[in-house]
């Protein structure tokens, strides 16, 4: 009997060739296709800081809350988080847009360093912690044509910069740190007050938080401080606190400063020049390179020679500086990331660039931004990837391993990563994807 | 081989009777060197019977390039040389737009995608970030303790690098051509397999949402071995293989005294 059909078989390579061809395209991605923003969040959880509801509050009886997110996770924001600031168990995020809400905050809020949060459950009564980033109504007095340039968060009070109505201050202002009066016995949680500061000589335009003092910088290069002085951090000459943002002078008296950086009770600022401005805590050697006593209080000029000084970076205990070449020099105390054996010096030491994926393969690989978390170090390098180093303090560094890290390690996040901000036990990344 | 003059036989010292001088009748004992006859070739036959051959790491059937051979003693320089994990480098060429079963060009077709939007830059950045991923598994899996000081001292001079079993890691990717929906790239790896470089292939081809199949893959560097160590077909002959030998021979010490 003859076989039904054609005969079956192996197709030859024409019939082959024909049904190839013949197959249907698929389009995954068009030539406009744009890369998207994202958020990445990482560290320890249950303090809300993180903004996943469900690590701390498990959606199903069965699932286990999450203490610890040791690899970065992805946190799916409304709108596109041009800024974003770790503080002491909480995080602050801001968009550059010109809708109303524009500001976000999640994390431990017993100081209303997030502003007041009105509870669902008691109308009269606000939020402990937010898990979930909520917005933060700000005082504008033109709230659909302001931007948010930048947010900065300490210990118990966090900044926002606009780019027209000066800065707004939230939180604690037991040492002025928000830049108004101490009102004694003051509570501060469930507090609805956001004070507004424009006195400045020129317009801010970078805030920048310590423990419990706060830094500003204006267009004209001056510096301006308020807060606890009791190390010197507000560089105004005295050990008081101060309730009003005020000059500082030293060292720095005229010259044009391009960028502050604090996290603890230690200062460091750079001049258009690339050169290195110091004042604050100096007991873990920060400033030893000028003075030998343990407080500064008048901003002191670093006299270091490693080239020009493109950025700088304060932590808790240890500094880190980069430089014009895209070589990363640090010191201080603690895990600087020169392996195990280098734990302190009063001397800028340069971390090998080899350890930042440099090569003869790819030679051309350079660090572009630094940042400071209390004990940790982060690099972002110009082909966005991101490196971190120092203290793995409830897995805040992301490597996806609990154990400190004594030099710099990649973090795996899918995408190019174009900004980090360090905390205290966690980290928040903006990234775009691929 | 076996017309080439072999070893002279050995020679051994007897006693041989020989006539004394001054008459005959009494035999004395005179030492002699006589060759011993064990040892003549028409005794012993043919010096090589069978050559004992081994090979170097492997290479399938659809790939190409270097491919090491001990002969006889040279085969415990073989093992000697795979504990030593030096790295291989390969060329592979890859085709976008089309996805098939076994990731090369002869399977048959799963998917065909668009692939316009393929840049080189955005091939690239997917190209870093393959080396950083593999970079940390190159931390991971070379057993060292990152706590110790000579942990931060290999990893600054870049020397770490895993001394036993391990899964396939990528150290370097660079791409040597672009030009769509063709393109090739530099591969240089270690303990890995050309249907895994395959699977690369595709797998870029997919975080470019696209899709992509390899075209080729060639083995350029194995080692201490290159291309023009190599012999091509038309030098298999005994004074080509000698000749290649003798002048690998002081690269393979070199690299073995600096290893181990």
């Amino acid at each position: 009997r003859r076989a039904l059909g054609g005969a079956a078989g192996p197709p030859s390579t024409r019939q082959r060739r024909e049904a190839e061809e013949a197959a249907p395209v698929f389009q995954y991605a068009g030539k406009a296709a744009k890369r998207k923003d994202r958020v990445f969040v990482w560290g320890f959880s249950y303090s809300g800081a993180l903004g996943v509801p469900s690590f701390v509050r498990p959606d199903a009886s069965w699932k286990k809350p999450r203490r610890i997110q040791a690899t970065p996770y992805r946190l799916e924001t409304e709108e596109k988080i041009s800024s974003a600031a770790c503080g002491y168990g909480f995080t602050l995020l801001a968009s550059s847009t010109r809708d109303i809400t524009k500001v976000w905050g999640m994390g431990l809020n017993k100081d209303s360093q997030l502003g007041f949060q009105r509870s669902r459950r008691d109308q009269t009564k606000g939020y402990e912690y937010v898990l979930e980033p909520s917005p933060i109504p700000l005082p504008l007095e033109k709230p659909q044509q302001t931007r948010v340039l930048q947010v900065s968060c300490g210990r118990a009070h966090s900044l926002v910069l606009t780019d027209s109505e000066g800065v707004f201050t939230m939180g604690n202002n037991s040492y002025g740190q928000c830049g108004r009066k101490v009102v004694e016995d003051e509570i501060y949680s469930e507090s609805h007050l956001i004070h507004q500061l424009k006195e400045f000589d020129s317009r801010v335009v970078q805030v920048v938080c310590g423990q419990d003092h706060s830094l500003f910088r204006t267009k004209k290069g001056t510096v301006y401080a308020c807060g606890w002085g009791a190390d010197g951090q507000t560089g105004l000459g005295h050990y008081n606190i101060t309730s009003v943002p005020t000059k500082l002078h030293g060292d720095i008296a005229g010259v044009n400063i391009i960028q502050v950086s604090s996290y603890g009770d230690c200062c460091l600022a750079v001049s258009d020049e690339g050169e290195v401005f110091g004042w604050g805590n100096s007991e873990y050697l920060q400033l030893a390179s000028v003075t030998e006593s343990t407080q500064v209080n008048v901003p002191r000029h670093l006299p270091f020679k490693i080239g020009k000084v493109k950025e700088a970076a304060c932590g808790g205990t240890g500094n880190l500086v980069l430089t014009e070449e895209g070589n990363v020099f640090v010191w201080g105390y603690g895990i600087l990331g020169k392996g195990p054996n280098l734990t302190e010096t009063a001397v800028p030491e340069m971390i090998p660039p080899s350890l930042f994926g440099w090569s003869d393969f790819n030679p051309d690989i350079r660090v572009a931004h630094v940042r400071c978390g209390l004990s940790q170090f982060a690099a972002l390098t110009n082909r966005g990837e991101l490196f971190v180093w120092g203290k793995n303090l409830r897995g805040c560094l992301g490597t996806g391993r609990m154990e400190d890290q004594y030099f710099p390690w990649r973090v795996t996040v899918p995408g190019e990563v174009v900004d980090v901000a360090c905390g205290v036990d966690h980290m928040v990344s903006m990234v775009r994807s691929f | 081989l076996n017309a080439a003059p072999g070893r002279a036989p050995r020679q051994q010292v007897r006693f041989l009777p020989a006539p004394a001088p001054g008459g005959g009748g009494a035999v004395e004992l005179v030492a002699a060197r006589v060759p011993v006859l064990a040892d003549h070739p028409l005794v012993r036959g043919p010096r090589f019977k069978k050559l004992k051959i081994g090979a170097g790491h492997r290479l399938d059937v659809k790939a190409s390039g270097v491919f090491v051979l001990g002969i006889g003693h040279g085969n415990k320089l073989l093992t000697d040389l795979y504990n030593c994990h030096l790295t291989k480098v390969y060329t592979v060429g890859g085709l976008f737009g089309k996805a098939t079963d076994d990731f090369s060009d002869t399977g048959n077709l799963v998917e065909k995608t668009t692939f316009d939007h393929i840049t080189r830059e955005k091939l690239e950045r997917i190209l870093a970030v393959i080396q950083g991923t593999n970079q940390k598994a190159l931390l991971m899996y070379s057993n060292v303790d990152m706590k110790t000081q000579e942990a931060y001292e290999l990893a600054v001079k870049g020397l770490i690098r895993p001394m036993g079993k391990s899964p396939p890691i990528i150290t370097a990717v660079r791409c040597l051509q672009f030009a769509l929906p063709e393109f090739q790239l530099e591969i240089h790896c270690l303990h890995e397999t050309q249907q895994y470089l395959r699977k690369m292939v595709h797998e870029i081809g997919l975080e470019l949402k696209s899709s992509a199949v390899c075209t080729h893959v060639r083995r350029i560097r194995d080692g201490v071995f290159t291309v023009d160590d190599a012999l091509p077909r038309t030098q298999w002959n005994l004074q080509g293989i000698q000749e290649a030998i003798r002048n690998c021979q002081l690269k393979v010490e070199t690299e073995l005294e600096k290893t181990l």
